[in-house]
């Protein structure tokens, strides 16, 4: 039920005391939405579900719950919910986005801030990987966007890709084009040193022809510590393998460093040919370590 | 001439769109291919370089490996 004054002499109707019983048993009174929806007084004490096949926000703004307050969240939608900070403080030590079956509570410890603090159905908080996106390389270039915080590090397979004319992958984040914030240190099989910084992304090249053709068996896995930083530089670590049109097959491993004067957390990774041309086959999975 | 896309997957709604490239990633991929094409060309220079250097040497490449080791 949700949160209200009761006067002195008042009877209480039998869908009320249902309702009251139905929170004392933590449930709270159920609030379907189907939208993006901004909390009100009226929802203390509530138990509001989200249903939408595309990603969602619960808003959460000041002077409109006491310390002590809660409400209760949770998605059954397809799209991720995400509870929004408005004008009021939200802190977690988890992650604010629900994924469908996930849910959390609000915690009021004032007027103007609240902890969520996720509950049944989250991914488990430490250990272990979850996937956050899958499919298949096409186009020019590949884009996994909207990468979501609340992982320790992000870990990337890329596997069997490959375009046409000896092109090779390459990999940038938030769509950085600079030639001055990617560094690498690669090690090929026959032990030279390549840094190929200068590059504008990380090539998964060290001068040869790219593989071509399906049977190339192309692969990358790439580790991208603490990706949500916003102090320092992002690093990693690489292993890519693949079958050169003119060196054989080379199997290489190494560093990665993202530089950026304004570190931001990482929210994309482009998948693109470095030669503009058309992935013609490849699969990505990218998962968060937590 | 064949449209440029970009495949983009988000992962909070966990949904993918392809979708036509804006003017400003044309330019940018066209920037791409030309720097692509130069360390390309490059490469092959270095590497055509290499091959007739080892042939006026009359050694392969592996003993050529072997005498800087």
């Amino acid at each position: 039920m949700a949160k209200q004054s009761f006067t002195t002499g008042q009877i209480l109707t039998a869908a009320q005391v249902l309702s009251l019983q139905q929170t004392a048993m933590l449930g709270g009174a159920a609030s379907a939405k189907t939208a993006s929806y901004t909390l009100v007084a009226a929802d203390a004490g509530a138990a509001i579900s989200m249903s939408n096949a595309s990603a969602t926000t619960i808003t959460v703004n000041t002077a409109l719950f006491a310390a002590g307050d809660t409400v209760q969240i949770t998605n059954l939608g397809a799209g991720v919910c995400t509870i929004t900070a408005g004008t009021a403080t939200v802190n977690t030590s988890a992650s604010l986005a629900l994924a469908q079956y996930e849910s959390g509570t609000l915690d009021f410890t004032s007027t103007s801030a609240a902890i969520f603090i996720k509950g049944a159905g989250a991914a488990a908080t430490s250990g272990g990987m979850t996937s956050i996106a899958t499919g298949s390389l096409s186009s020019n270039s590949t884009v996994i966007s909207s990468i979501t915080g609340g992982y320790v590090n992000l870990m990337l397979f890329v596997k069997d890709y490959y375009a046409s004319a000896g092109d090779y992958l390459n990999i940038r984040f938030n769509g950085d084009t600079s030639t001055t914030h990617m560094w690498t240190t690669t090690n090929t099989r026959v032990t030279s040193a390549v840094n190929n910084a200068g590059a504008s992304g990380f090539d998964s090249n060290d001068g040869a022809e790219g593989g071509t053709g399906s049977d190339s068996n192309n692969f990358l896995q790439m580790t991208i510590f603490d990706y949500t930083n916003t102090n320092t530089m992002k690093s990693g670590d690489w292993n890519w393998v693949y079958n050169s049109e003119t060196g054989g097959i080379r199997c290489c491993s190494g560093g990665i460093a993202w530089k950026n004067a304004t570190p931001a957390a990482i929210t994309s990774i482009t998948l693109r040919t470095a030669g503009a041309t058309t992935w013609l086959g490849g699969t990505y999975e990218l998962y968060g370590v937590k | 001439m064949t449209k440029l896309q970009i495949t983009e997957f988000n992962c909070e709604t966990q949904t993918q769109i392809i979708r036509d490239a804006t003017s400003a990633e044309i330019k940018q991929m066209d920037l791409d291919k030309a720097n692509y094409e130069a360390a390309k060309a490059e490469t092959r220079a270095q590497a055509t370089a290499k091959a007739a250097l080892l042939n006026r040497l009359g050694i392969t490449a592996e003993e050529a490996a072997l005498l800087l080791s």
